[in-house]
């Protein structure tokens, strides 16, 4: 199995422009990263352009990982991320339509089970679940299923305003808690 | 309470901006602050490490197999199928030596055959005059008439033919050629289009012909297709 360390050598090695790094980069990440891309768009053509935008730019990035304190996947998530959100948003007229995809299967043990301590996760569920349950939910929202602000409030029912003071106020919540 | 209230808002905005709450107006505002200030992309880290355990929420799925060549087509262009980009040079430059002398042909009539009446051909030929293949072809019954006049596959080894349609991507083998230096060949109806603006020529093989579908030796010989 890929482990921390082994991605962490594969993206090194790809910002020194090591073609063979990144095949096995792609070869080790990718199911992980379209999964990424697949729930946030909900669309299987638009997370297949996001993905190959996301291996373009750790291609053009991975030069910069080294100074920048990431862990790995931590690194690869967040871009990936961004850039599906940035996307999603670019979309016209985009409400975005849920549970499509949330059925999809696991597709074998990745990295990432290796990147995350059990001990991180189950500080952030502990710290989440100090928050009231629909505040957690919104930042889980925001997170896993990029949700703007707007989206939010609709989906909560609250003016846009106090969507806006709730998640600020539970983010500095979080934030004490964590650390 | 000045200082920990602005310290409180920088906590909630690195983590708007690690949620990608921000509008992209916000959005761009509050990059333009990271370069000046490291305290703020150290607490924008922080959250991105504290959250990412969400992560283990996106399902891995395995992306379809076209898109890992698509992205190193989009990363590495030149390195992208190299024999083919080798092969569409060699096709070029035999094109625009073919176009020079345009030959036609007079081959023995067979009196048991009917009568050949081609419309197009080509002359295939190495640069060094090594190997010269006169080809011509009567679109109406597809028959493609080979008449080598020098040159000939080295021992253990044969020649195969090839067709490289204008714009295509790859060559379609039309065969190995015979020992003897005049055969006819009928092509297959579908072919018969692709070779008006097209481009023949003729690799070096080993015995049965290329095992791959695609050349593998040295492409010996090249020649457009013109019209008579």
């Amino acid at each position: 199995m890929t482990t921390r360390d082994d991605v962490e050598q594969m993206i090194l090695r790809v910002g020194l422009g090591d073609r063979a790094a990144f095949s096995a980069l792609y070869d080790a990440t990718s199911a992980k990263l379209f999964g990424v891309c697949l729930r946030i768009l909900n669309d299987r053509a638009e997370a297949e352009d996001a993905l190959q935008d996301a291996f373009v730019r750790i291609w053009q990035k991975a030069n910069t990982y080294a100074v920048n304190g990431y862990s790995p996947m931590t690194w690869l998530i967040t871009l990936t991320r961004n850039l599906a959100i940035d996307k999603l948003r670019a979309r016209k007229g985009g409400s975005v339509d849920i549970d499509e995809v949330h059925d999809l299967k696991d597709t074998g043990p990745t990295p990432e089970a290796a990147a995350v301590a059990a001990s991180e996760r189950s500080r952030l569920d502990g710290c989440l679940s100090e928050l009231d349950a629909d505040r957690a939910e919104a930042v889980r929202g925001a997170y896993l299923d990029g949700y703007s602000y707007d989206e939010l409030a609709t989906r909560f029912a609250v003016p846009l305003n106090t969507m806006r003071t709730w998640l600020r106020r539970s983010l500095i919540k979080l934030k004490e808690c964590l650390s | 309470m000045a200082s920990a209230d602005d310290h409180n808002d920088d906590i909630a905005l690195a983590g708007e901006y690690a949620l990608h709450l921000m509008d992209a107006d916000s959005r761009r505002a509050f990059q333009a602050r990271l370069d000046a200030e490291p305290a703020l992309r150290a607490l924008i880290l922080e959250w991105d490490e504290q959250l990412v355990p969400l992560a283990e929420n996106f399902a891995p799925q395995t992306p379809p197999k076209t898109i890992k060549a698509q992205i190193e087509a989009r990363l590495f262009p030149q390195a992208a199928k190299p024999g083919w980009s080798l092969w569409r040079l060699l096709a070029g430059s035999g094109l625009a030596a073919a176009l020079a002398v345009v030959v036609l042909l007079t081959l023995p009539q067979d009196p048991t055959t009917a009568p050949f009446t081609p419309s197009l051909s080509a002359q295939i030929a190495a640069e060094d005059q090594s190997l010269i293949v006169l080809a011509s072809f009567a679109p109406e019954t597809g028959v493609l008439r080979i008449d080598r006049q020098a040159g000939a596959a080295i021992d253990g080894r044969v020649l195969e033919l090839w067709l490289i349609a204008d714009g295509a991507e790859a060559p379609v083998s039309l065969g190995v050629l015979p020992t003897e230096p005049q055969t006819d060949i009928t092509l297959p109806a579908t072919l018969i289009p692709a070779i008006t603006g097209g481009t023949l020529a003729i690799s070096d093989e080993p015995v049965g012909g290329s095992p791959t579908g695609v050349p593998t030796g040295d492409v010996l010989a090249v020649g457009a297709v013109v019209s008579l």
